[in-house]
């Protein structure tokens, strides 16, 4: 190894300490990991296959699920124990403002054809809610699941839907 | 190449924390775990020269990992994040790419080290498993061999890369050297 390589080695090591990286990982207990993964597929799922959310998909691509794990804007909230009403109250009172509701609706087998999404600003009556990421202008977005054969997500997967 | 959830470690033997020295304790996962999450996620930077990239890749592997810990089977649990997230991360990169060109949305955020930028460009000249080899074994220290098996590639194919990758950074940097 020469001289050039020593130094090299040296630059690689301190170029890769300056990369940037979150100093904490999402929560892994079995209990967290359940509601990391259900939201993100759910909502990339139902965004996928509803006709007219490509501008919902590309959002979502470009932030950062898991809003509610340790370190996230909402840690802890569990809004998807929520009715989509007490989760806008919730919302409002700590300051979340601007919410995209985004309404599925259909069933969650069977025929696509049948599903729509629609993205509205005030929340729906009824449905399970699905937290899923704020957005890079700020606005929090959040998925309402009316689907017939939903099962919630997260910690409350399984309740009677809101 | 795809990575199976139950993946064991290539490393098993070499020193490190391992499940069974941690008792069985459900707990141990993030015990031993959470202590190479920053640097996976500079690695994969690194490796990706993109931070959403990086950061979802390094998602993804945490929870794979998560999934797979009862079948860890001991060994350098850093190896082993390690091999899950880079072998995710040269195949969901690619579905990814796919993805948001069929949407038309082809953003990347990159990074860029502006400290050093000339090795940012020269790193940027080597493909990504040469990148990672290099970074595997200049930064985080692992031998040809092991790094053939984080990568899963012959050892002697990582001697080549490694060898190739620092010609080129050397060809880069000292262009009259």
């Amino acid at each position: 190894m020469t001289n050039l390589d020593l130094d090299l080695d040296a630059r690689l090591a301190a170029l890769a300490a300056r990369a940037p990286g979150r100093d904490d990982p999402p929560s892994l207990t079995r209990r967290r990991a359940g509601r990391l993964a259900i939201p993100i597929a759910l909502a990339l799922a139902v965004a996928a296959t509803a006709g007219g959310v490509v501008v919902a998909v590309n959002q979502l691509v470009r932030s950062y699920p898991g809003i509610e794990n340790p370190g996230q804007p909402l840690e802890g909230a569990n809004l998807e124990c929520m009715s989509p009403h007490d989760a806008a109250a919730f919302l409002a009172a700590h300051g979340y403002a601007n919410v995209i509701w985004q309404v599925e609706s259909g069933a969650v087998t069977g025929p696509k054809d049948g599903n729509r999404s629609v993205q509205q600003a005030t929340p729906p009556e009824h449905g399970y809610v699905v937290p899923t990421a704020v957005l890079d202008d700020g606005r929090l977005h959040i998925v309402v699941d009316q689907r017939a054969g939903a099962r919630g997500s997260g910690s409350c997967v399984g309740m009677p839907m809101p | 190449m795809t990575m199976p959830d139950g993946i064991a470690s290539p490393l098993a033997g070499v020193a490190g924390t391992s499940r069974e020295a941690s008792g069985g304790d459900p707990d141990a996962f993030e015990t031993a775990v959470r202590p190479h999450y920053a640097n996976l996620v500079r690695r994969l930077v690194v490796v990706l020269g993109d931070e959403d990239d990086a950061r979802d890749v390094a998602q993804e592997a945490y929870l794979r990992a998560f999934r797979s810990w009862d079948r860890f089977g001991g060994g350098d649990v850093r190896a082993w994040l390690y091999t899950i997230a880079l072998r995710l991360a040269f195949n969901q990169r690619r579905r990814r790419r796919r993805w948001l060109a069929a949407i038309q949305r082809l953003e990347p955020r990159g990074w860029n080290d502006t400290t050093d930028p000339d090795l940012w460009v020269a790193l940027g000249r080597l493909d990504r498993r040469t990148r990672t080899a290099l970074l595997l074994s200049a930064v985080d220290g692992y031998t040809q061999r092991e790094i053939g098996l984080i990568l899963g590639v012959p050892e002697g194919t990582i001697a080549s890369w490694l060898s190739r990758g620092r010609a080129t950074l050397r060809r880069e940097l000292d262009p009259g050297g």
